[in-house]
């Protein structure tokens, strides 16, 4: 009787010991997966800051100013380094100033802006749309990102050419797809193919074009969290750019570095094009980085927020 | 005898375990980063959490990129630059209720929970002040604490012209249901 009483509670006590450890385990173990399960990431979440800025050197990226955004631009190119032009007696170019631009990019939507500029290069408004149509995922479900540009550039001064008796040979009009994609934190690609077409070829020379498609090739490499390389390539495919010797057209190159401040973005960055705007620099880049005539230029924008504030709960 | 004693004994201990469990999918966690220039606030309702009343252990984990700012500039860097969310896509907190709660019975409870809290990928030992309500048997969690940047290797570097406070104040809500 002894005996199995004793055997009776050593059984008790094991029973409980071990009932207690399980339930221990058990519950350890279910805690953790069940938070496993709980909080798995959402899937497909839209790759963000694949670019810095809304532009690099000469071309625009697939980002776009968010909704009631405003995004001001104010972009400069100094005159060349070298070459004729440059040299001491022009400080290096930085005397002269081949184009200034100054410009607006303001977020209708997330996804939509409507852009306004203005540049000192043949006196050129412009007026555009950009929308971002697909967005990169996380999950490779969509493994880049595409943004389709439309703009008009209206050239509303009487410069030194007659052609523009006919005011309809001011306007020229850029259609662009632009597709990018971050390949890592520190870099992103984009490639961009853009089509062209003057009412009147610009420059006014016999057998110049008045549309043509051009390409460009542009990349970010981060070297720390806020600053970045840049390089930036175009290519117009234009048989008449591609064989006049006099005047001669090359292929517009930048290279730079971006650096984010929050809230601003400046680009410091040195190219062959004069101009800012791709209805000038896609039609008339005529200098080469080979001759010295390549300049200084820098891009800031600035972002400025019109979204109401809620209201705190602090 | 004995056997049905054991049986018995088993049976009850394993059937209590899933009881304990509470869980909340839609735990609200807001930020507040006070400064002089500028006061910036995110919130999300996305945060999950598990709680066992048996044990009093206690998880949290919050999507940063759920994290909705009033301005979107500032959620972009505060992903990009700051969280780095593509690294360290959660915070989570891992650890114990410390005191025992009764929560068959209504009433609030202060209570504090000690565990491991990882934000930007850098765990550190935290004892967080809370309070516990039990009402009509459902049971809800909220708390407030602060964070410091600095604890948490999130560089705020001198060229930015936002200001953001050193310490971010964090504020936990959580209305947790029984898990079946």
């Amino acid at each position: 009787m002894k005996t199995s009483l004793l055997f009776i509670s050593l059984l008790f006590t094991v029973s409980l010991s071990k009932a207690q450890t399980t339930t221990k385990d058990t519950a350890k173990s279910s805690t953790d997966s069940l938070m496993n399960t709980l909080s798995i990431p959402e899937k497909g979440e839209p790759v963000i800051a694949t670019f810095k800025a809304t532009r690099l050197i000469l071309s625009q990226t697939t980002e776009t100013v968010k909704k009631h955004g405003l995004n001001f631009l104010v972009i400069h190119r100094f005159g060349d380094i070298g070459g004729s032009a440059g040299g001491g007696k022009t400080l290096w170019g930085l005397d002269n100033s081949s184009d200034i631009y100054i410009g607006f990019e303001y977020g209708l939507s997330d996804n939509l802006n409507i852009d306004f500029g203005r540049s000192k290069f043949e006196s050129l408004l412009e007026l555009g749309l950009k929308y971002n149509i697909l967005h990169q995922k996380t999950d490779e479900s969509m493994p880049f990102a595409l943004t389709l540009i439309g703009k008009t550039g209206l050239k509303a001064y009487h410069s030194n050419t007659p052609v523009f008796d006919n005011y309809s040979n001011r306007f020229s009009h850029l259609l662009q797809a632009v597709v990018a994609r971050k390949f890592s934190p520190a870099l992103s690609l984009q490639v961009s193919p853009m089509y062209i077409f003057n009412n009147a070829p610009f420059p006014f020379l016999y057998g110049n074009e008045r549309r043509f498609l051009a390409l460009s090739a542009a990349g970010r490499l981060k070297f720390s969290k806020r600053m970045g390389l840049v390089i930036d390539y175009v290519h117009p495919f234009s048989n008449f750019r591609n064989s006049s010797v006099n005047p001669r057209f090359y292929d517009g190159l930048g290279v730079g570095i971006e650096i984010e401040t929050g809230g601003h973005v400046f680009t410091i960055n040195f190219t062959n094009a004069q101009a800012i705007s791709e209805f000038n620099y896609l039609n008339d880049t005529e200098s080469d980085w080979g001759k010295g005539q390549f300049r200084l230029g820098f891009t800031i924008s600035r972002i400025f927020d019109f979204n109401k504030k809620h209201k705190s709960g602090y | 005898m004995k056997y049905i004693g054991v049986i018995l004994l088993v049976w009850f201990a394993t059937n209590r375990t899933g009881q304990d469990i509470y869980a909340c999918k839609n735990a609200v966690v807001t930020l507040y980063s006070k400064a002089p220039i500028e006061d910036i606030e995110a919130r999300t309702d996305k945060g999950t959490s598990v709680l066992n009343t048996a044990t009093g252990e206690l998880a949290f984990s919050v999507p940063i990129r759920s994290f909705k700012f009033d301005k979107a500039l500032m959620q972009e860097h505060f992903n990009e630059n700051y969280m780095e969310s593509d690294k360290y896509p959660q915070a989570t907190f891992k650890g114990k209720l410390t005191d025992k709660v009764d929560v068959t019975k209504d009433g609030t409870y202060p209570v504090t929970a000690s565990g491991v809290l990882e934000v930007h990928g850098v765990k550190q030992t935290r004892s967080i002040p809370g309070k516990l309500t039990v009402a009509n048997g459902a049971i809800s969690l909220t708390s407030e604490f602060t964070v410091a940047c600095k604890d948490h290797k999130i560089e705020i570097p001198t060229l930015v012209f936002h200001n953001i406070a050193e310490s971010i104040r964090i504020q936990v809500s959580a209305a947790y249901s029984p898990y079946k």
